[in-house]
């Protein structure tokens, strides 16, 4: 076990926890928003910056992805903490303006229009897709591409490949600005991403006709729970 | 120029703008003030800007700089990555004569908050100089944000390194493909390691790993596992065969030697469209990667799948034949290379040795035996002379013989070995015995067959020229060790017999080249081993690629300095500093591959290291710290 302080608060927690760990444990809450309890960290938005003693003086860090160790003094609503999650918001923000997440949080932190603008589309590489669907799905069907030397793409960003993707849509359901969207057209599903378009054939029950799940979404259930096709012919109405 | 206008190199600001400290000369400053044959007029990089000349302006420079760095920040965390874009926008605006008030607090304020809060050091780094420069220069960004006048663009010449990546002699994008293996794109991390490194599978197994002696993380908790990540994508695309342009030329380049010194200067020269030969006297390529390193570290299929790589792309190859006369060759060929590596044994100073026992044996011919397949019987005691990495696969590879008792004799101690400590580790797990501060000097038989050796005990005397304490016998300290079999891995020296005298020789019998393997002789050039002494896989590479191109400069009349080989000559005044300034990170611990047990492993001759798997590796490499530094340099007029 390890004991630290946040916000004058006295906490013990397993070794190993992260700060953000530690906090909720003690019923503090730290804005986030690239971090899910059910994913890795990945320490990509920096909204969950808090303030950190050290020998040489106080510094900022992501209490998502930061270990907690004996003795450490935390503080999540000192003016560096706030100042440096309004600046990871103002980042947020100006790359997606509409998104109701960021706009909410950054409206918490104080900030209301960014004192800059940014090009590009609405994904601020949050990587919440690319994790759910490694960890999650268990597919590695959207993979993010890094800029830098000697690369093919110019920008980073984060690539869907078609072939892998099942279209089961848990990237759209958990993107947090709407970059990645799903429209269900009868008996095509579409999923629009920051950069591309992706179709995928729905399967109709075999009973009342419905359109209900994408067809490579059941093969590859089916594929998973080692059971033939045909235990997926009917749609949830339909079984009994 | 004599004198530096302003430095805040490594956070230490010289100002003399004022020129009233005519005393601060070029010398003081630790960066390079020369590019080649012009001088610097300024340079800004990762720890600070320089000016040499008045004339160039500041803003313009750390725009160009931000600009660049930009578009390196990986996308990570959004701080870095949108935040360098906002820095470069504001400064594009500044420059384009569109400034507005408040600009220069803005790129202050976000200049700082940035620094502090990023996930990782490439961006913490970036911003360095443009704070410098918005504190020293306040007055210039002020005019120029007030100005309302368009600011030229400025001539510079970038690059891009980090300190692993120098580390290396192949100089190899280690962050950029660690990166890659990061984010499982593993197929584009070969792409990209295929670009300076020809031999991936076999360096990814056996590279003696420069560059994690030089990485920063190391400074933070351990190095990243680079060699071992390195085999991930390498591994996987072992039977991709690459693409390359079908020779456009006539001329005709030998090169003699398939040793990773030679390879690597035919898989240059041939991507060039050069009709490439290779001659190399014994019946498998590979030099001393297949003679030398036993299979259970380098699995023999693995190392011919990689030479064909290299030789599909048309060179001709013949095996067996060696060369006896260097001369023979030049009539029909353009350029020679001397890739010959160092093969020849050297006395070793033990009595009654006999060269016809087969069991007393040079280590490496007795490496050479096993891996060209002659059986030989297991024996009960061998004693192994020497402490390098030689002696150290003599006596494993005894061991999976089936040999009973193995012992290292080294005239020095543990501690000065200079085999790799883990291989020295992977012995002792194996049950191979040491016995330290001991050298053989004679040789016991009885009826035509070894029975022991003498022995004398040795101390560490006064440090000698390669600063190690010199190993001196101590008197009477005389001693027997039983055995039937002893093999010496004391160290080659090259074989020069076939250049009759055409190149000049070391005392150790090296050929005389320069690092870029150029000779006294114009037509002949040499590289790898036969130049440098018994040395590693990479830095033969090196040496065969640097060779490739001074054949090419040779053979198109182009005397034209490169631009890297210029840019050599800068980063060696950098030393690029390993100091970190990024942002405080808790402590890793560093993964590394699976190994099969030692009692397994001793069995026979499988492969003892296992491959990282893709999470695993996936993992491993986010580690890294991305210690990219980019540097921008502009020449002055002279
Ligand atoms: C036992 C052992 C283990 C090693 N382990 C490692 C390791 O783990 N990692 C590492 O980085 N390095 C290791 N090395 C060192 C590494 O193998 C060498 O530094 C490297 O192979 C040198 O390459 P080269 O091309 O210069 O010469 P070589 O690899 O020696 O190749 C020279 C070739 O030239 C041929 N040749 C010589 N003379 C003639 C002639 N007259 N005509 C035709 N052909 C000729 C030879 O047959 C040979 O094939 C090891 C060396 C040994 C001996
Ligand atoms: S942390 Fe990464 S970039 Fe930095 S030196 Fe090590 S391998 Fe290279
Ligand atoms: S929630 Fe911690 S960095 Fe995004």
């Amino acid at each position: 076990m390890v004991k630290l302080t946040i916000d004058y608060k006295e906490i013990q927690v397993e070794d190993g926890a992260t700060i953000l760990d530690a906090a909720v444990k003690a019923g503090i809450s730290i804005p986030t928003l690239c971090h899910n309890e059910e994913l890795s960290p990945a320490g990509a938005c920096r909204v969950c910056a808090v303030e950190v003693a050290t020998d040489k003086g106080p510094i900022t860090v992501a209490s998502c992805n930061y270990p907690v160790a004996d003795g450490m003094v935390v503080s999540t609503r000192s003016e560096m903490a706030l100042k440096a999650r309004k600046l990871a918001l103002e980042m947020l923000l100006a790359q997606s303006p509409h998104s109701e997440k960021i706009t909410k949080l950054a409206l918490d932190a104080g900030l209301d229009a960014p004192r800059f603008s940014l090009k590009g589309d609405e994904c601020v590489l949050c990587r919440l897709c690319v994790r759910t669907c490694q960890e999650v799905v268990g597919l590695n069907a959207i993979t993010f591409i890094a800029q830098g030397l000697n690369r093919d793409n110019k920008e980073a960003c984060v690539e869907w490949d078609a072939d892998k993707c099942i279209a089961c849509g848990s990237c759209a359901f958990i993107c947090p600005t709407k970059a990645v969207t799903l429209c269900d057209n009868v008996d095509t599903r579409v999923i629009q991403t920051p950069n591309t378009k992706m179709e995928f054939k729905m399967k109709a029950c075999t009973k009342c006709g419905a359109y209900y799940a994408p067809e490579k979404q059941l093969e590859y259930m089916a594929k998973t729970a080692k059971l033939p096709i045909e235990k997926f012919d009917l749609c949830m109405d339909c079984r009994d | 120029m004599s004198s530096v206008v302003f430095s805040s190199w490594e956070g230490q600001v010289v100002d003399n703008r004022s020129g009233q400290h005519a005393a601060s000369a070029a010398s003081d400053i630790k960066v390079p003030l020369k590019y080649g044959d012009s001088d610097v007029a300024a340079f800004i990089s990762w720890d600070g800007l320089v000016l040499a000349d008045k004339k160039v302006s500041v803003v313009a420079l750390v725009k160009a700089y931000i600009a660049e760095a930009a578009k390196l920040a990986c996308g990570e965390c959004s701080m870095g990555y949108r935040g360098l874009a906002v820095l470069a926008d504001i400064l594009g605006r500044i420059c384009g004569g569109k400034g507005q008030p408040g600009d220069v607090d803005l790129l202050l304020d976000l200049a700082q908050n940035i620094q502090k809060n990023v996930k990782c050091d490439f961006c913490a780094n970036a911003v360095i100089p443009l704070k410098d420069a918005l504190r020293n220069y306040r007055e210039a960004f002020e005019k120029a944000t007030s100005g309302n006048e368009v600011i030229p663009n400025i001539d510079y010449i970038k690059k891009v390194t980090a300190p692993c990546q120098e580390a290396c002699p192949i100089h190899q994008d280690v962050p950029g493909y660690l990166e890659l293996v990061r984010n499982r794109r593993n197929t584009e991390a070969l792409k990209l390691i295929r670009r300076t490194n020809c031999l991936p599978c076999v360096t990814g197994r056996t590279c003696v790993a420069f560059c994690e002696k030089n990485c920063v993380r190391g400074d933070i908790d351990a190095p990243l596992s680079i060699r071992a990540l390195k085999r991930v994508p390498a591994d996987m695309g072992i039977i991709q065969p690459q693409p390359f342009d079908k020779g456009a030329r006539e001329d005709k380049v030998a090169i003699v030697g398939a040793g990773p010194a030679g390879l690597s200067a035919a898989n240059y020269l041939a991507r060039l469209g050069y009709q490439v030969q290779i001659f190399d006297e014994q019946p498998t390529s590979g030099g001393m990667t297949f003679a030398g390193i036993p299979s259970y570290r380098l699995p023999r299929n693995v190392l011919a799948l990689e030479i064909e790589h290299i030789t599909s792309l048309d060179i001709l190859m013949h095996p067996d034949l060696r060369i006896r006369h260097v001369e023979d060759l030049q009539k029909r060929f353009k350029a020679v290379l001397v890739a010959t590596g160092a093969h020849q044994s050297r006395d070793n100073g033990i009595d009654n040795w006999n060269a016809d026992y087969d069991t007393l044996m040079e280590g490496v011919s007795f490496l050479r035996d096993i891996s060209c397949g002659k059986a030989i019987a297991p024996k009960n005691q061998v004693l192994v002379v020497g402490g390098g990495n030689t002696a150290i696969d003599c006596a494993r590879t005894a061991k999976r013989l089936g040999c009973k008792d193995v012992t290292i004799v080294y005239r020095r101690g543990r501690h000065e070995m200079p085999a790799r400590d883990e291989e020295v580790k992977a012995a002792e797990e194996e049950g191979i015995k040491f016995q330290f501060l001991a050298v053989p000097t004679k040789i016991h038989s009885q009826n035509s067959r070894v029975v022991g050796a003498e022995c004398i005990r040795m101390e560490l005397g006064e440090p000698d020229a390669s600063g190690r304490r010199k190993p001196v016998p101590m008197k009477n300290s005389e001693f027997t060790m039983s055995a039937d079999m002893v093999l010496t891995a004391i160290g080659e020296v090259p074989d020069t017999s076939f250049l009759d005298g055409a190149l000049e020789l070391t005392s150790w019998n090296s050929v005389k080249a320069d690092k870029n393997g150029v000779t006294v002789v114009p037509w002949l050039f040499a590289a790898g081993d036969c130049v440098s002494g018994p040395a590693s896989v990479v830095e033969a590479m090196a040496a065969g690629k640097r060779a490739a191109e001074s054949i090419h400069a040779y053979i198109s009349n182009n005397k034209k300095l490169s631009s890297e080989l210029a840019l050599d000559g800068v980063l060696h005044d950098l030393s690029l500093s390993r100091r970190r300034r990024g942002p405080k990170l808790p402590s890793t611990k560093r993964l590394h591959p699976r190994e099969l047990p030692p009692d397994e492993r001793v069995q026979g001759f499988d492969e003892a290291e296992e491959c990282f798997n893709v999470q695993v590796a996936a993992r491993e490499a986010g580690r890294c710290l991305r210690c990219y530094r980019v540097m921008l340099i502009v020449k002055g007029q002279g």
